[in-house]
């Protein structure tokens, strides 16, 4: 079942949340739905949860005009950030409670309680079913939560930053599991994260919102590759910024006219004695700091008045060096 | 204008559609009628004249009764209640300041558990340890005298100014006193030129919360004071065995209206925290 | 901050005494008294006192326990609704009414509560002027045992509100979210998640009622009916009062404090884990 809204506002006082949204989520994918801190994306899925009603606006799941309808009785589960596990209920009941309110039978759902609990993976654990929530660990709560939304097998998911409380570690291993959990199932998962690397690493589509507004929405790759604004090319990525333009013959030189922007890894450090390749841009610079990162090297360039960052495989020595980009790997915008 | 129109209200706060907003309504107005009802009753009675069974209101209203406030016993029975309440007052905070500092700034050794002390009067049923204190009172010349009503009084109520009094203290971070101390301020002078007046709030409504406790206290009065001292309660209790219901009523109107005030305040100064002893005036 | 140096400590020592003492002379030897006394009559030991309250109060007790028993079950029986149903729905006319016996003082209450609900009270003529209850049904209520009780739970119901209102805000707004989202109705809101999660906070509060409703004094004395069955502190102050017995009236105290005695540990140990 796909998911759409349609000029969707929220204003609290003076400050607008949602700005005349317009989206469509399609059916059985994962969209991701990312940006920074007061972009908009909790309030826009908690509008599609039904928790917050809009200024203006409408929703619509599937073919129903849903703007006006309880929580309860649209077809959205929720996973909340703090998980929000009941604390005086165990796991089975937790999951029990909202078989139990659609008056589900009782052998069904012991069934379904189990056939969840699989589905996360948590079945394996002895005895799951009857511990309290603050016996399980961050990642196994996680579980349960997600358990507790596709046990009541909703047409759409919504993930509110399911993996801000864990560990670095446990997030990409869970984050993975998520997707495939939705690529077995199906479902539609609206997923929110301020993570543009976990969103783009599990999403069929990514949907970046900036100050109430969706900046761009496309596939993880497209919008990684061809970003339409400076937010957007900034946000994604690991990117540098310099108030520069660019010369016929790719020499960047400073301005405030423009924006380039380009990413850490698609940076070549070559030697300044060196031209640089044609179809390329290119800046002079001096190497004034190398950081150890594990998977390789980032070099710290000195270009002008600013410092960009440079990834590279090995270690680079200090001293001059010319930083080479290829053409397509630059996003030039106008400054306004 | 956009094509969806309404505002759609919000889901959480407001209630949703015709019925709940009725739900609504009956709920206060059946609070309304519950509350004030018995309150109303109070009026009535006060302004009521002649009264006959089965009219619903007084066949003849007057001030007749309320002014009574002005002469004889009402008066001194209140101003004898604000005198000994006012005492009692002075003398809760000046002998809970100490303990209140010393425990809060864990000082005093055992501070917590003396803490504890002064909340057993309100644990136990009052009428059995303030009638053996009566007998007491009797033995030392106590009873029936101002001294011992405002001792009784003071039973019950220091455990408002000395919990109200460490929760302020607690909150006046230490450091503050600490630089005093640190640029060659004594203890003492500390104390009262610091510690003290940012205390002050707190003392307000230590007195605030001590006054009210003292002008309605009923049971220990009844022992120890009557039938030489006697306060408003009391008073009020006296005219309503002698079948004088509207005096009693207006008595009981006018002991209200230090509540009522300290309501008032209560919804924009005081905090919820102190509103919780009061169930145990 | 460190603890303070032995001269110190003599010394706050010293400024508790003043406060201390009053509570010593006030309180602490008047409960021993009384207890020393109950077991004392003609100047000699005796369980004499406790087989005259045996005799003539037993049955108060049960009166007692079961006023104060139907005090709690109306005042939580309301309460409770009442709080999960304003945490839910907000309505702050409500909270505020509900606020005002706070400040009516005890023996106010009484003696409205006798004027409101005697049989030619307000109440009655009020229902008489509707039309809406037979003068029989307003008799009953008068004259019958259930007017103690209401007046206690009119009383309590507002310090039981703010403290169910401050343990159920207490409860984070994401549980009755998830519940919501589950399907979960006003009701069930109240009864599966606010209830159970506040559940310590009820349980105390319930102890604070009962402890009060048992010793209650001032309410039934301002309502009594003279004949009947009498709540324990009435016993106690005409026996006391009128017959100058204070032997049997300290036992009768004795067995009050063994009434409160489980619900004050429990006040005490609740206000101590805070």
């Amino acid at each position: 079942m796909h998911v759409r809204v349609e000029d969707l506002t929220k204003r609290y006082g003076q400050v607008t949340a949602l700005d005349g949204v317009s989206q469509t989520f399609p059916s059985g994918a994962l969209t991701a739905v990312v940006g920074p801190s007061g972009c908009g994306k909790t309030t826009l899925l908690r509008c599609l949860a039904g928790f917050v009603a809009p200024d203006r606006g409408r929703l619509w799941m599937g073919d129903r005009d849903v703007t006006h309808t309880q929580p309860q009785s649209r077809d959205a589960a929720m996973v909340f950030q703090s998980y929000a596990l009941w604390p005086h209920m165990t796991v089975f009941e937790n999951l029990a409670f909202a078989l139990r309110l659609r008056k589900v039978s009782r052998g069904d759902v012991g069934r379904r309680v189990r056939e969840a609990l699989d589905l996360v993976e948590l079945d394996r654990v002895p005895g799951i079913e009857d511990r309290r929530p603050r016996q399980l660990s961050g990642g196994q709560q996680q579980r349960v939560a997600l358990a507790r939304a596709i046990v009541v097998r909703p047409q759409v998911l919504l993930l509110d930053e399911p993996l801000s409380n864990l560990d670095a570690k446990i997030r990409h291993r869970v984050r993975v599991e998520i997707r495939a959990l939705q690529r077995r199932t199906g479902i539609t998962a609206i997923y929110v994260t301020h993570d543009q690397e976990e969103a783009m690493s599990i999403a069929d589509m990514v949907v970046v919102m900036e100050g109430g507004r969706v900046a761009q929405a496309g596939r993880p790759e497209e919008v990684y590759a061809r970003p339409k604004s400076p937010f957007v090319a900034e946000f994604l990525g690991s990117t540098n910024v310099l108030a520069a333009v660019m010369d016929p013959d790719g020499r960047i030189l400073p301005s405030a006219a423009g924006s380039l922007i380009f990413r850490a890894e698609d940076i070549q450090l070559a030697s300044p004695r060196e031209p640089a390749p044609a179809g390329s841009a290119w800046v002079d610079g001096e190497i004034v700091d190398v950081l150890f990162l594990g998977a390789g090297y980032r070099a710290y360039v000195r270009v002008g008045e600013e410092v960009i960052m440079a990834d590279n495989r090995t270690p680079m020595p200090r001293g001059a060096v010319r930083a080479v980009i290829r053409l397509e790997k630059v996003f030039a915008f106008g400054r306004d | 204008m956009n094509a969806t129109g309404l505002r759609a209200p919000n889901l959480r706060d407001r209630p949703r559609g015709l019925l709940a907003l009725a739900l609504r309504a009956a709920l206060v107005a059946v609070l309304l009628g519950a509350i004030v009802g018995p309150l109303a009753g109070l009026v009535l009675w006060s302004v009521a004249e002649r009264w006959h069974w089965p009219a619903l209101l007084p066949q003849q209203v007057g001030l007749k009764y309320w002014a009574r406030i002005t002469q004889g016993d009402l008066l001194a029975a209140l101003t004898r209640g604000v005198a000994i309440a006012s005492v009692t007052t002075v003398a809760a905070l000046v002998t809970a300041i100490p303990v209140s500092y010393g425990a809060a700034r864990a000082r005093l050794p055992l501070g917590p558990v003396l803490l504890m002390l002064f909340l057993l009067p309100q644990a136990f049923p009052q009428l059995p340890v303030f009638a053996s204190a009566a007998v007491l009172f009797y033995r030392w010349n106590l009873a029936g005298t101002y001294a011992g009503v405002v001792l009784i009084h003071l039973v019950g109520g220091l455990v408002y100014a000395v919990w109200t009094m460490t929760a302020v203290f607690r909150a006046i971070g230490e450091d503050i006193e600490e630089a005093a101390i640190n640029l060659g301020a004594s203890v003492t002078r500390t104390f009262f030129r610091i510690s003290l007046p940012l205390a002050l709030p707190g003392v307000v409504a230590s007195s605030i919360l001590v006054f009210i406790y003292s002008l309605d206290e009923f049971t220990g009065t009844l022992l120890v004071g009557a039938p030489y001292v006697t306060t408003l309660p009391v008073y009020m209790y006296t005219a309503s065995l002698g079948y004088e219901l509207q005096i009693a009523s207006v008595t009981a109107l006018v002991l209200m209206v230090p509540g009522v005030l300290l309501l008032v305040l209560m919804e924009r100064f005081l905090r919820a925290e102190y509103l919780a002893f009061f169930g145990r005036l | 901050m460190s603890a303070a140096r032995p001269v110190e400590q003599v010394l706050w020592w010293l400024a508790a005494i003043p406060a201390t003492m009053v509570i010593i002379v006030g309180f602490g030897l008047p409960l021993v008294q009384s207890l020393v006394a109950s077991f004392t009559r003609d100047g000699v030991l005796t369980l004499a006192n406790y087989e005259l309250v045996y005799r003539l109060y037993r049955q108060d007790v049960v009166y007692t326990v079961m006023v104060a028993a139907a005090g709690l079950v109306l005042t939580f029986g309301i309460g409770i609704p009442l709080s999960g149903y304003l945490r839910l729905r907000h309505s702050q006319t409500a909270e505020f009414l509900l606020k005002v016996p706070l400040f009516v003082p005890f023996v106010v209450v009484g003696h409205a509560m006798r004027i409101f609900l005697a049989p030619r009270g307000t109440l009655p003529s009020l229902l008489h002027a509707l039309g809406l209850v037979s003068p029989d049904t307003t008799l009953a209520i008068s004259e019958g045992w259930i007017g103690l009780p209401i007046a206690l739970a009119w009383k309590h119901l507002a310090l039981v509100v703010l403290l169910l209102m401050g343990a159920f805000r207490g409860v984070g707004e994401e549980y009755l979210e998830a519940a919501r989202g589950f399907g979960a109705g006003t009701f069930r809101q109240i009864w599966a998640v606010l209830v159970p999660m506040a559940a310590p906070s009820i349980g105390l509060a319930a102890v604070l009622s009962l402890t009060s409703m048992l010793a209650s004094f001032s309410i039934p004395l301002m309502m009594t009916k003279g004949s009947g069955p009498q709540m324990l502190m009435i016993d106690l102050y005409h026996r006391y009062g009128l017959h100058g017995d204070f032997g049997t009236a300290s036992a009768i105290g004795v067995v009050s404090y063994l009434l409160a005695a489980g619900a004050a540990y429990y006040y005490l140990k609740g206000v101590m884990r805070q």
